[in-house]
């Protein structure tokens, strides 16, 4: 394993351990794991607090209610009433925001470096004593709403893609319900199930808070303890049964999209579990797939067939990143084709790309190519002391090891092309594929005028 | 271990000795911002080099700009720089499109092209180790760009369904139309091409404009990173542009922009899941003394999840998920804008509660407490916006395409800090008049049509 690193050693001499990041973590008495990791190159600092709950956690009858409690942590708290927070943070030039995962829920600011205590005291605020009001509760639903509106009913795709495609790619509810939800469910949320959710996950025992920056430790240790340590802790919440049942026959759909002018097909497979050798294979196997324009995607479909006009993907797509599912995931593509092609011609010439990455071993050169994407990659992201902040706490929430921010890169490096053919082998198979088609719907017959 | 914590932190952190957790803590001022040290030169043929060191982490971002973009499209094929921008990759006189694309993965670096309105841009990022590579990529791009006919069918045939997708989103309808409307004959007017024009381009209209355009004497090439001396850097530099040879610079086309005018207009789209407004009118480039001062009246009007119109429309009223204002600025002027998107039902309320405070800002003056906040938020994000390499190199570009100094960004915080509330309620008097604001609204007009019909003359046309 480490022989087929040293001629890449040789050609890239900056390998994973020249660009180290140090940190420390610690635990305070009630539970809440703290990340500290200095950087005074720039005088700027994220904090960082992610949470052990996302849209996975949510029961039924109240999909969207993560994202929905999301909204609610920027209402007010005790004593940060309501659009304190917000105004805090950008009248000290900072600022900030949450979003809402399957398996996560996130929240930061990024302040110039002496504001730290700003964040500190109104995170700790809202751990602590957020406002659950109803009046708090209605207003954001319809935000909420809103918010699905504009982003995902009067977007093309955007319903086929959150709504529709989970609902394929998994058959349990837990993994399958639309993480925006839906509007019967939200108007369904009440002030109990929102003061539930809050005691239940947004304990300091079910929290990591990295705080990445040019700041003295031992200064930040004393406030982390003063903000937060008499915060009370919750018994460790249970995760609900996210098993999915094994696919043994492809699944396909189509949906006409009204608001959409090219076809797409999405595409999924069941992702291998988090960390383990096969998920690292098949993130390499990804980008030799599809990362850049050397990619085989890229060449062979995009250019050479002419086929593709783009496309997303990678574990864990629809979402951003290969962090975004713990397990179960998927492995996920997004294909917008050139309309002259059938969905048809495009699975096969999609299946075609896959045989040759199962019948026959990536070179040692393409490899390597794909290798020096991935840490430049790596290193590029690391630049941010936002991402160093979401890292080093999503490592620790879910691996309890935030080294990996140092080491993980090595394990993407050290597959081989025999471990790439096998995950190829074992994970891209037809009975095991998933597929939504959708298609552009003629608009419907209106007026000729609008009504002015 | 407590003994050290409890030592350091009564150093640090005197008055904290006990929490009072009921007030926001006591913070020092923002720090004073101080631009990092720019290095510029000139090679023979009339490039402009620009370098700072920056060797946090061994990586070089690059730029080079070019004076113009968009704006020397001929008025019968917009698009034409755009299609020259996505085809600078896709073959040179001595590498293919496959080849420059491998030997960029194959060292890990990123280049890519994109025009603007104001420019061309050609940017990339390296690890240091690469950087005489990039360099030689970029130039053989930039200088030798052959544009193969088998890319530049794939590239029209494809752009022509892109641009079906694109305009298959309200905003880009609604941007569309503002800038048609508040730009009139100036080549700003002109945001995405039609795909009539997209058709007409052909290899020739490609290759003049990169011999017109893409000349030295129109360029900056700015380099941020872990950048050997700076000698050995401008020799690196050398070894792939000195040989580029000179050529006159091209004049910056322009046209007339029309007196702000109010009107109203509906894009009719069928099926729209709630309507789309965009509110604004043309304002003063980076020059005039009413710029600042309408930076500041535009985020306290719309900038950030503090400003007036988030708190009003989105935080207190639930009309919609955003309310924002901009101003985008222009190397000849800038545009200001309100953009919402309310469900169709509230759309009377909604668009009469955006017009109250746009009105509200010229007839008021701002809370001192409001203007610092603003101020120190500006502040932030500027500086904040500056901690990245790819920022500083942005930035330093931009400095040079809109032919401003580097004390703008110097003196940007200055200068932002200095402005006073009589200032911003006479500019807002003057530039968010509603008297004077064209209102594009995208929606299905069976739904909202009466509504918007209370606000005046509604000139309606359907979605493309």
């Amino acid at each position: 394993m480490k022989r087929i690193l040293l001629p890449l050693l040789l050609s890239l001499p900056l390998m994973a351990a020249d660009v180290q990041i140090p940190f420390e973590k610690y635990k305070l008495a009630n539970g809440l794991r703290v990340i500290l990791s200095r950087d005074s190159a720039t005088p700027v600092v994220t904090v960082y607090v992610l949470y052990g709950v996302g849209a996975r956690s949510e029961e039924k009858g109240r999909s969207g209610f993560a994202h929905l409690f999301e909204h609610m942590m920027f209402q007010g708290s005790a004593n940060a009433p309501k659009g304190v927070h917000f105004q805090s943070v950008e009248a000290n030039g900072g600022n900030l925001n949450g979003s809402t995962h399957p398996d996560y829920t996130d929240y930061f600011e990024v302040l110039p470096s002496n504001k730290l205590a700003v964040a500190l005291w109104l995170e700790s605020d809202r751990m602590r004593s957020l406002a659950i009001t109803k009046e708090n509760l209605d207003n954001q639903k319809e935000a909420v709403k809103q918010e699905r509106r504009l982003s995902f009913d009067n977007q093309p795709y955007a319903t086929a893609i959150v709504d529709i495609f989970p609902t394929l790619a998994f058959k349990n509810w837990s993994n399958s319900h639309s993480i925006i939800g839906s509007f019967d469910d939200l108007n369904a949320a009440t002030v109990d199930d929102v003061s539930k959710f809050f005691k239940t996950y947004y304990a300091p025992n079910n929290a990591v808070l990295a705080i990445v920056g040019d700041f003295q430790v031992p200064a930040t240790k004393k406030l982390i303890e003063q903000y937060f340590a008499d915060i009370a802790s919750q018994p460790q919440p249970k995760h609900p049964d996210m098993t999915e049942p094994e696919q043994t026959a492809p699944r396909r759909q189509s949906y006409k999209d009204a608001l959409a002018k090219v076809p797409v097909l999405c595409i999924a497979y069941p992702g291998p579990k988090r960390r383990s050798p096969d998920f690292y294979a098949l993130n390499m196997l990804d980008v030799v797939l599809t990362a850049g324009e050397s990619s085989r995607l890229y060449l062979n479909l995009v250019k050479g067939k002419k086929s593709l006009l783009g496309y997303e993907s990678n574990l864990g797509w629809p979402f951003a990143s290969n962090t975004d599912y713990m397990h179960p995931g998927i492995y996920g593509f997004n294909l917008t084709y050139n309309p002259s092609f059938s969905s048809k011609q495009i699975l096969e010439q999609f299946q075609q790309e896959l045989t040759s990455l199962e019948t026959t071993p990536v070179s040692e050169k393409e490899l390597n190519r794909a290798r020096a994407t991935m840490r430049a990659t790596r290193i590029r992201s690391l630049q941010s002391t936002m991402t160093r902040a979401q890292l080093l706490a999503q490592y620790e929430l879910f691996d309890g090891n935030p080294e990996m921010l140092n080491t993980e890169l090595d394990a993407y490096l050290a597959v081989t092309p025999q471990q790439i053919q096998a995950a190829a082998k074992k994970f891209l198979v037809a009975k095991r594929q998933s597929v939504l088609e959708v298609q552009p719907a003629p608009a419907e017959a209106k007026p000729a005028k609008p009504a002015l | 271990m407590k003994a050290v914590i409890l030592f350091t932190a009564a150093m640090a952190l005197a008055h904290a000795q006990t929490i009072d957790r009921t007030k926001p803590p006591e913070t020092p001022p923002l720090s004073p911002f101080k631009l990092p040290a720019v290095k510029e030169s000139k090679l023979a043929n009339g490039l402009t080099v620009l370098m700072v060191e920056d060797k946090r982490i061994p990586l070089v971002t690059l730029r080079l700009v070019f004076n113009g973009g968009d704006r020397f499209d001929p008025p019968a094929q917009p698009g034409l720089a755009e299609t020259v921008a996505s085809l600078l990759k896709e073959g040179t006189a001595t590498r293919s499109s496959r080849q420059l694309a491998e030997e960029l993965a194959d060292i890990g670096a990123s280049l890519d092209a994109g025009a603007g309105a104001d420019s061309m841009n050609i940017s990339g990022n390296t690890l240091s180790e690469h950087l005489a590579k990039l360099l030689a990529m970029a130039a053989d791009v930039a200088r030798n760009a052959s544009f193969p006919q088998e890319e530049i069918d794939l590239r029209k045939g494809n752009r022509v369904q892109e641009l079906a997708m694109q305009r298959s989103q309200s905003a880009t309808l609604a941007n569309e139309k503002l800038s048609k409307l508040v730009f009139g004959k100036h080549p700003y007017a002109q945001t995405l091409p039609t795909p009539a024009a997209i058709s007409s381009i052909q290899r020739k209209d490609l290759l003049a404009y990169r011999d017109k355009v893409l000349v030295p004497g129109n360029a900056t090439l700015v380099l941020v990173g872990a950048i050997p001396s700076e000698a050995q850097t401008l020799a690196m530099i050398k070894q792939s542009f000195d040989s580029w040879a000179a050529k006159p610079v091209p004049a910056l086309p322009g046209g007339d922009i029309p007196a702000p005018a109010k009107s109203i207009t509906l894009i009719d789209r069928a099926g729209s899941a709630q309507a789309d407004i965009q509110i604004g009118r043309h304002t003063v480039n980076r020059l005039h003394p009413d710029y600042m001062p309408l930076v500041v009246a535009t985020t306290i009007l719309g900038g950030g999840a503090s400003s007036r119109l988030f708190v009003n429309i989105r935080e207190k009223q639930g009309y919609a998920y955003d309310a924002s204002a901009h101003q985008m600025a222009y190397k000849d002027t800038a545009i200001v804008s309100v953009s919402t998107q309310v469900r169709d039902e509230v759309l009377e309320p909604a668009l009469k509660a955006v017009i109250a405070e746009l009105e509200k800002m010229g007839k008021e003056p701002v809370t001192p407490q409001e203007l610092s906040n603003m101020k120190n938020y500006l502040n932030g994000i500027f500086v904040m916006g500056l901690t990245s390499q790819g920022g500083v190199a942005s930035q330093l570009a931009g400095m040079k395409v809109n032919g401003l100094p580097f004390s703008f960004l110097e003196q940007y915080v200055t200068r932002i800090r200095s402005v006073e509330p009589d200032q911003i309620q006479r500019v807002a008097a003057k530039y968010f008049s509603p008297s004077n604001l064209t209102v594009v609204v995208v929606g299905d007009g069976n739904k909202i049509g009466p509504a918007l019909g209370k606000f005046g003359k509604v000139t309606g046309e359907k979605a493309q």
